[in-house]
């Protein structure tokens, strides 16, 4: 019998040892992961006791403070529902999302930065207080972009970026929920089939639909083939590329045009074939130009910000998947498994508005500690440079067109000249997104937007009022 | 002889009890004084009382075991203190019934091969008691694993454990030759005659009962766990564990397939963190709890094991989830350092089965030994999601009186068997 008693031992020693091992992994290997788990309430816990900087907004108005209860402090948020997504939660229960947990080593003074000075302080017997975070979002633009996505009823999402400089000046996602009662509301949040915790602006992955064409009239553009007078003929409403139909809106027949009639009128037919001609390999070059394919760098933590590009079963394809024919002439106006967010897309018409330079989106203008001294202050930066200025040019008087000719006619208005270009992108089993994407004043740009309403009307156009009086409040006309 | 090695093996377990109990009583009150002192000496005076007894009634008994149980409960208590004051005296006063359950197994047991005689009595008495935890058990997390008496919890499973593993040491020593006489081949494995198969059969329809009845797949893989080693070791026949262990993985999936807490039990290990603030959370809090812990952990009494109401943030944290709140505060170097006290418990159990010299000691010794690992195995294993979770004790660490009891009457047992051996090789 001693022999299988010994290989029991054995056995113990190898049970024992995976045993040590899976520890090793937990505490060590896995440890980090474990800690910036945004379920991890710990640490969050652990901060209570210190004073939570203030988050402001670019007015000073205060999207988060604190009140005391014992020796802890809990947050609250005075603007409810007006910018969650942005902003986020930090709770003991619900654990840190958006601003409040990315930001949270200033808010909690325990970034490098902060903690020399409150060293100082706690010998000079100062009580600890985190440093305030001051955004770049304008409450009053936000409210407009929230109420005017409100009104219609839907979800959907609005950015604002500011066009020299790349601030956020609103990000709003609906439907929207209030931060100060996740507690009453947990469940239903969660069981809400319309997510409502969910960020659309950077985390919703719509397909483009016809605003995909400045990417393809970018790539047409700059590819030396084609001028924004280039003939085309469509005398059906139809093309046969590799085996496959593509037709217009409702079959309509365009006759003879130029490309930026084809951009204007939208005209799929034409499109199709540019992005035949153009080929994969610019396409996706221009997307990747633009930002496709990889995260927008932002203040929010990283799984808060969505990739765009084209992607299957909810998984990101490498941009060198390949392609048939009729798959990238699909591409070109902007269906084919592409998927975008609202963000990427306010940085596309950034970047038009900008003379080809595509800016580093950020919120967080500057952190203050408590003494009044900045210790960060946002810079301006150039993400990516995907056009040259004569195409971003080009573009732009083609997006004039599109609001004062075009399909983008909702959102035109006497105060001042916008440019845009729209996307009816057809979604199964419901209305189709509605996409408003452009810049005002055309002239001399200072705000891009990207507006994105889900199960909307056959034309799309609800979108471009919500366009419309956003960039008026933004303009502050 | 090896009573005084025992006490020389008491050192070690003097200072860290001491040292321990004063660090937790210093983080609690922040200041030590005579009392968080006095703790940790009454623990180690219980022990050493203990020990003077054995040098009496057991003087050739392992050296080892009693220190190790010590050391073990010590951590325990600790641990227990730090979580909830109250529960460490009521710990306290299980470990006393423990170990005066150990003096009077030794006492009453002089001669335990007497067992050998009882042991379908042992049999009926474990099933029975498991019986009656299915019909009267209080259901808790699912699993009715419970006895309410009064106002005493009681888990007969622990109990139980220990009865049906004298049973299988009588009853595998008398049908050993049967069961590994080759009659057949399956697959080229050799067979036993299919009669003797059902014993076997029975046990795994009874262990397969217990995981539908009582809710519980740990208290059923540990009863089957130990079932299979004691065979294994009876009849050597690797034919045993490999059979059982398909019938049992079977039985699992078959479980899986019909059972709802058992399939729960198995998607919060897959993915605790699509639940988080539900079904996953007792667990998704123990990952996080140990991560805390990191190389060298928190510190005793430093850890975020409490909300501000003293309640603790990992429900069950002082019986099922203990490892994971000295994971925390002790880090891995802690937590490793405990493993390997169990690890060389496990040694020493085997060893005593290894060295005596008749079926009975051993197949009893190996089970005990067999059923002690499997058992820290599977709640370790649960609380760091290296297998699903089960409700199930931490032998001597874990808060809870029939635990303790039931262990330290495991303790004599093996104390007894290793006494017989060793005296018999010094004459």
């Amino acid at each position: 019998m001693n022999t299988p008693i010994r290989r029991l031992f054995f056995i113990a020693v190898i049970l024992f040892a995976s045993l040590i091992a899976m520890l090793g992994y937990r505490q060590v290997i896995q440890a980090q992961d474990l800690a910036d788990n945004p379920q991890n309430t710990r640490k969050v816990f652990a901060q209570m006791r210190i004073e939570r900087g203030l988050i402001l907004g670019s007015d000073k108005a205060e999207l988060a403070k604190n009140h005391k209860e014992g020796d802890l402090y809990y947050r609250d948020y005075p603007t409810a529902d007006l910018v969650p997504h942005l902003v986020g939660y930090s709770d003991p229960t619900y654990g840190q999302v958006g601003l409040e947990h990315s930001q949270n080593s200033y808010l909690t003074g325990t970034a490098d930065e902060v903690e020399l000075v409150n060293l100082m302080d706690t010998l000079t017997g100062k009580q600890k207080r985190g440093a305030d975070v001051k955004l770049t979002i304008n409450p009053k633009v936000q409210a407009t972009a929230l109420s005017e996505l409100q009104k219609i009823g839907k979800r959907g999402a609005v950015v604002v970026v500011e066009v020299k400089t790349g601030a956020v000046t609103a990000m709003a996602s609906t439907p929207t929920y209030d931060p100060n009662q996740l507690a009453a509301n947990w469940q239903p949040l969660n069981a809400d089939p319309d997510s409502p915790l969910l960020n659309r602006a950077t985390l919703g992955l719509y397909t483009p639909g016809s605003i995909f064409k400045m990417i393809t009239a970018s790539a047409a553009l700059e590819s030396g083939g084609f001028t924004p007078q280039t003939r085309f003929v469509d005398e059906k409403g139809t093309v046969d590329i590799g085996g496959f139909t593509i037709h217009n809106y409702r079959v309509e027949p365009f006759g003879e045009h130029n490309l930026s009639e084809a951009f204007v009128q939208s005209i799929n037919t034409t499109f199709a074939q540019v992005g035949d001609k153009v080929g994969q390999d610019k396409l996706i070059e221009y997307m990747q130009k633009f930002g496709f394919y990889e995260k927008p760098p932002f203040d929010l933590p990283a799984d808060e910000v969505a990739a765009s590009g084209r992607y299957e079963n909810g998984e990101l394809l490498s941009p060198r998947d390949s392609m048939d024919r009729a798959q990238v002439a699909s591409m070109a106006f902007g269906q084919e498994q592409l998927l975008v967010t609202p963000l990427q897309m306010a940085l596309v018409a950034d970047a038009i508005a900008n003379g080809g330079r595509m800016m580093v989106p950020y919120s967080v203008d500057s952190v203050i500690d408590y003494n009044g001294t900045v210790i960060k202050q946002a810079q301006p930066e150039v993400w990516k440079t995907p056009l040259q200025p004569e195409t971003a040019g080009e573009l732009k008087d083609m997006m004039i067109k599109v609001v004062n000719e075009g399909t983008g006619s909702k959102a035109k208005t006497s105060k001042v000249q916008i440019a845009a270009k729209t996307g009816t992108a057809e979604v199964t089993g419901r209305g189709p997104n509605a996409w408003f994407v452009g810049f005002a004043p055309a002239d001399n740009p200072r705000y891009a937007i990207a507006v994105v309403v889900e199960d909307s009307d056959a034309g799309g156009g609800i979108a471009g009022p919500v366009m419309r009086e956003t960039l008026l409040s933004a303009l502050g006309l | 002889m090896q009573r005084n090695r025992e006490l020389v093996n008491f050192l070690p377990v003097v200072i860290l009890t001491v040292i321990g109990f004063a660090s937790v009583y210093a983080a609690r009150s922040s200041q030590v004084d005579a009392s968080s002192l006095s703790y940790g000496l009454f623990f180690v005076g219980l022990f050493l009382l203990v020990h003077l007894f054995l040098r009496l009634a057991a003087p050739d008994a392992d050296p080892f075991l009693l220190p190790l149980a010590a050391l073990m409960s010590a951590v325990g208590i600790m641990m227990i203190y730090r979580i909830n004051p109250d529960l460490a005296a009521a710990q306290t006063t299980w470990l006393m019934a423990g170990l005066g359950l150990l003096i009077a197994v030794i006492v009453l047991l002089r001669d335990y091969r007497k067992l050998d005689d009882y042991i379908y009595l042992c049999g009926v008495l474990g099933v029975l008691l498991l019986v009656v935890a299915i019909i009267a058990g209080q259901e808790i997390n699912g699993a009715r694993l419970w006895l309410k008496i009064g106002p005493l919890s009681f888990q007969p499973g622990e109990f139980s454990k220990v009865l049906i593993t004298v049973f299988l040491a009588g009853y595998l020593n008398s049908k050993q030759e049967l069961l590994s006489t080759t009659t057949w081949h399956l697959f080229g494995v050799p067979m036993p005659a299919l009669k003797h198969l059902g014993p076997l059969i029975t046990m795994w329809g009874m262990s397969f009962a217990l995981l539908l009845l009582m809710n519980d797949l740990g208290t059923s893989l540990l009863f089957f766990g130990i079932f299979l080693a004691m065979t294994y070791v009876a009849t050597g026949r690797i034919a045993y564990p490999v059979i059982g262990g398909i019938l049992f993985t079977g039985g699992a999936y078959l479980a899986y397939h019909i059972k709802g807490t058992v399939h729960t039990r198995v998607d919060i290990w897959i993915n605790p963190w699509s639940d988080a603030m539900g079904q996953g959370y007792q667990l998704v809090q123990s990952l996080f709890a140990i991560g805390d812990g990191g190389l060298f952990g928190t510190g005793l009494g430093k850890g975020y094991l409490l909300f501000q109401n003293g309640e603790t943030i990992i429900p069950a944290l002082h019986t099922d989830f203990i490892f994971s709140a000295i994971a925390e505060e002790l880090g891995l170097a802690g937590a490793t350092a405990l493993i390997i006290l169990f690890l060389v418990f496990c040694y020493r159990v085997f060893k005593i089965a290894v060295d005596s010299d008749d079926g009975f000691s051993k197949l009893l010794a190996a089970g005990l030994g067999a059923g002690f690992a499997l058992q820290t195995f599977v709640i370790l294993g649960g609380v760091m999601k290296l297998i699903p979770l089960t409700g199930i004790t931490l032998p001597f660490v874990s808060y809870g009186g029939s635990s303790i009891v039931a262990n330290f009457g495991a303790l004599a047992l093996l104390l007894l068997i290793s006494n017989r051996t060793n005296r018999e090789m010094r004459s």
